[in-house]
């Protein structure tokens, strides 16, 4: 792949490692002004598919606690009380090796069948932290909240989260996106998150049907509504393109799912059951196999199995609205809110261009990061409470041990991990993250991850403090570069008469509270607006 | 006089910067001529697409009968039957509360509250997100969706000096409620617990200060706006000698537990009306309604919070209920017909209620279009006879004045429905 020319101008180092990335850890800048922006991206394009060694130690290490009561033997409840901190024991496990957990549901405590989702979460700031490839956890990111499964109010996708995780998303983040919208379709989270599980013939849930449409490929501004049952009326429909879809294009692709569905053990007539696995099932008798019409183009009756499913997954996929809302919206969570038509075009003709590309979305991602409109946006992204996070402990040198208490404070300020109710998935845009009391939370992110109140690990200022800094404002600028990229003389003062201490007063080794005093200047910088956006 | 919250924070932060002072001008809400210039006004969005047919069913009708299942409609009789409401639309039809509303049944009842069935949006979308935006923003159609930017209550409240008041509107959840968008002095604040300061301490909150004053950036007015409505709220909680902050406690023997999120968000509302520090209009979110499969277990879970948490909230507020009114509205109805997940897709009309001060409660307001074929919409839905926007028209009227035109484009107000008593 030809190298292009970036931007004019040099980029600046720690905007693109904090917006491709969770920000760079001490030591990051240099190397990246070593190699260069396009190296450095292409390198990062190139991840093996495995964890990084750092990542699989962090991952190998961890240890969350895990705590419920015995329960109640009159209620049947054989288990004995648990307090233990334990290993993650659960993100490489077949599907089958959880899913009993919930037929069993008498034998376990409740906390047992959240322990995949806790264990995920646990994954997914370890990985944000400590990962080699930050563009890959950035783009995964991005597709768990465009494929978003609610795991917290479910507790089939809890126990199908470490799967869907592993096999659909992460492999398939900077790959085909056919390949992954198939991968989606046929996953126990999104069969039971959009309820295409219980979905029959006769009279099928839409549920699917829809938010595939209108926001897992074509988006809200292709559907035509207008004209409801006028499927010749839509633009392109008799030539057999169809600029948008309307509500019978719903319906017909809710009957197109019929029988997608999962091994929970359902009764298929009076004499055969599912197995209760919670692997994907495809039965027959569920499926409604008469012909169909989706975005104007005829299905015969009585297809091969699922070969009506995979027909609406090759037209959406392969739709130009697909193209155009799929990069506009990669767009505008690498460039700003409002990205130029034309950084989305260029984009959507990569895209279009590569359609059957096994590195389709690599290709995609590439062009709009090395676009001149990438290299002029520092600034426009707020940083979401996960990046806050990571980007922090990055920053500092912390080695963030993930706790229960550390994902509640991200979920009060306003990031949900793998919890979002509503299938648009987590919002972008920055006044999700900037109400009263998402302004606190994250203030109180940065104040309890620099004073352990969460158990996630001990900051160690004064080994991270360099030699050469001797008193108190360049301590406050020491942090507020690492942490923001520059520091400016109202910043430091901020901190310091805050803390009412001269600039000038010297780090006395001494004192017994430099230590706590030092971890306070890195909070308060990690609290200074310079820290809130990227 | 009115000051934005930044003058104020600046007016505070030249002066002693170790801690902020709640906003000047405050004392003239604890006055009561000015307390009962405004009804307050909360907005209860049921979000998901509430089932309209399901919460109050149009349970002996024909057509109701044949197209649902019986788990998915309010029964008339045997072990669980729902509330018989008098006044409804259509005499031939008995109107039934779904059976775990009794809150809302003693409330209609009363005559606190009303409903309007088959109200909604004209546009025929089905899809939650289009629905919802059309809502936030007063509109009904796609062509005025795209040119407004701002929720309609930010144009409705740019004509109000008293919501110019920095803690005058509300969201109760943990974002700004989309009719808010553009709204600068909006805040969103889902819990008072134990008070709320930044953590920290006095330190914290005075480097905060320093920093956030003069910050240009978004995320910077952001945080001033949260350190000024910090500091206001903060000075209206109650306190023991200590300083600590006393805990809420309910009157009337109002119980929010049973009302989940829902009933904290309520119960947050109370506290900052009985705070009396300005609260103009406010929002809050009852999730739970998009019941594609298992409805009857999940929608009478989400009607009982519904229910119950209204009902604490209206016994809760006893003292100010000469002042409130609230609406409930959701993006959608569902489908007539139920689906074989126990469910029921995407829909059209659903159902709005109105209760509290002026509303004339114990019977129906707007038409009841029927569900025979012909009067659905495209066959399949209940009809929209009611748009969404004349029900807030009556009630932005009778608290204070008619909404000018540009708050609902494309709008037109019918004749009254005679939701307020003149």
């Amino acid at each position: 792949m030809p190298v292009s020319d970036p931007a004019p101008n040099p980029i600046d180092p720690f905007y693109v490692l904090t917006r491709l990335g969770y920000g760079p850890r001490p030591g990051d800048l240099a190397q990246f002004a070593n190699q260069g922006f396009p190296r450095w991206f292409d390198e990062q394009l190139h991840a093996p598919p495995v964890d990084e060694p750092e990542v699989a130690q962090a991952l190998s290490v961890a240890r969350l606690r895990i705590k419920y009561g015995a329960g109640d033997p009159a209620k049947n409840q054989p288990w004995p009380a648990v307090d233990e901190m334990r290993p993650l024991t659960m993100l490489n496990q077949p599907i089958e090796a959880l899913w009993p957990m919930l037929a069993e549901r008498d034998k376990h405590a409740s906390q047992e069948r959240r322990r995949p989702l806790i264990e995920v979460m646990a994954a997914t700031l370890i990985r944000a932290t400590h990962a080699r490839y930050q563009l890959r956890e950035v783009i995964c990111n991005f597709w768990h909240d465009h494929f978003n499964v609610d795991a917290w109010h479910s507790e089939q996708v809890a126990v199908a989260l470490p799967a869907y995780d592993r096999n659909v998303i992460r492999p398939n983040a900077l790959g085909n996106f056919h390949q992954m919208l198939e991968a989606v379709a046929t996953s126990t989270a999104m069969l039971y998150y959009l309820s295409n599980h219980s979905s029959r013939a006769g009279a099928a849930n839409e549920n699917y049907g829809r938010e595939l449409f209108e926001l897992h490929t074509l988006g809200r501004d292709a559907y035509l509504n207008d004209k409801y049952d006028r499927w010749r009326e839509v633009p392109g429909a008799t030539d057999g393109h169809p600029a948008g879809y309307i509500d019978e294009d719903v319906y017909e692709s809710a009957r197109a799912f019929t029988g997608w569905t999962v091994e929970d053990g359902a009764a298929i007539d009076g004499g055969r059951k599912l197995p209760n696995t919670g692997k994907f099932a495809y039965v027959e008798n569920w499926h409604d196999g008469y012909q169909k019409r989706v975005l104007a183009t005829d299905f015969n009756e009585f297809q091969p199995p699922m070969a009506d499913g995979k027909k609406v997954l090759d037209l959406v996929a392969s739709h130009p609205a697909t193209a155009r809302y799929i990069c506009r919206k990669l767009a505008r969570r690498l460039v700003s809110q409002t990205p130029s038509p034309q950084l989305v075009a260029a984009a959507a003709d990569v895209w279009s261009k590569n359609i059957h590309a096994p590195d389709q979305i690599a290709k995609v991602v590439r062009v709009i990061a090395l676009s001149p409109e990438f290299a002029q946006a520092r600034g426009e992204k707020v940083r979401r409470p996960l990046a806050l996070v990571a980007g922090f402990a990055r920053a500092t040198g912390l080695d963030l041990m993930p706790t229960e208490p550390l994902i509640n404070t991200i979920a009060d300020a306003g990031q949900r991990l793998y919890g979002v109710p509503e299938p648009t998935g987590l919002h972008d845009d920055l006044r999700h993250f900037s109400g009263t009391n998402e302004m606190r939370q994250r203030w109180l992110l940065a104040l309890g991850l620099a004073q352990n109140y969460w158990g996630t690990g001990v900051l160690n200022p004064e080994a991270m403090t360099p030699a050469l800094v001797r008193n108190y404002g360049e301590v406050a600028a020491y942090w507020l570069i690492a942490l923001t990229g520059s520091s400016d003389p109202n910043q430091i003062v901020a901190i310091t008469a805050g803390m009412n201490i001269m600039p000038e007063q010297p780090l006395d080794p001494r004192d017994p509270n430099l230590g706590k005093r030092l971890a306070l200047i890195a909070a308060y910088a990690a609290m200074s607006p310079a820290f809130q956006s990227c | 006089m009115t000051l934005s919250r930044r003058t104020i924070l600046k007016g505070v932060a030249g002066g002693a910067l170790t801690v902020l002072a709640p906003m000047p001008g405050l004392s003239l809400y604890a006055n009561a001529a000015q307390a009962d210039a405004h009804k307050i006004l909360i907005i209860v969005h049921l979000r998901g697409g509430a089932d309209g047919l399901n919460l109050v069913s149009p349970a002996s009708d024909a057509n109701f009968i044949a197209a649902r299942t019986s788990e998915l409609r309010v029964a008339m009789d045997g072990s669980d039957p729902g509330f018989a409401l008098a006044n409804g639309p259509d005499p031939h039809i008995d109107f039934r509360l779904h059976s775990s509303a009794g809150g809302l049944a003693e409330l209609y009842k009363n005559g606190t509250l009303g409903i309007i069935h088959a109200a909604g949006l004209t546009d025929g979308t089905r899809s939650h997100f289009v629905a919802t935006d059309m809502i936030d923003r007063g509109v009904a159609d796609v062509p005025n969706l795209s040119h407004s930017r701002e929720g309609w209550m930010a144009r409705y409240l740019s004509g109000d000096a008293a919501a110019r008041q920095p803690i005058a509107a509300v969201s109760a959840s943990s974002a700004v409620g989309g009719e808010f968008a553009n709204w600068p002095n909006a805040l969103a604040v889902p819990d008072l617990g134990g008070g709320f300061a930044p953590a920290g301490g006095s330190q914290a909150l005075d480097v905060l200060s320093r920093f956030y004053t003069n910050a240009a950036d978004p995320m910077g007015e952001a945080g001033r706006s949260a350190l000024a409505a910090m500091a206001t709220i903060n000075a209206g909680v109650r306190r023991d000698p200590k300083g600590a902050a006393i805990p809420y406690q309910p009157e009337g023997g109002a119980n929010y537990d049973s009302a989940g999120e829902f009933g904290r968000s309520l119960k947050t509302l109370a506290q900052l009306i009985k705070m009396e520090i300005g609260l103009d209009v406010a929002t809050v979110d009852i999730g739970g309604w998009d019941t594609h499969e298992y409805q009857p277990g999940r929608f009478k879970g989400a009607v009982t919070q519904l229910s119950n948490g209204l009902a604490a909230f209206w016994n809760d507020t006893a003292r100010y209920h000469d002042r409130i009114v609230i609406v409930t509205v959701s993006e959608f109805g569902r489908r007539l017909r139920s689906n074989r997940s126990q469910g029921t897709d995407h829909g059209r009309a659903g159902v709005m209620m109105v209760m509290g001060a002026g509303v004339r409660g114990g019977r129906f307001f707007g038409r009841w279009p029927g569900l025979d074929n012909a009067q659905l919409d495209e066959g399949v839905d209940l009809a929209v006879a009611t748009d969404y926007r004349q029900v807030f028209t009556e009630v932005l009227k009778h608290r204070s004045t008619a909404p000018t035109k540009d708050v609902f484009p494309g709008f037109t107000p019918t004749a009254s429905l005679g939701i307020f008593s003149a």
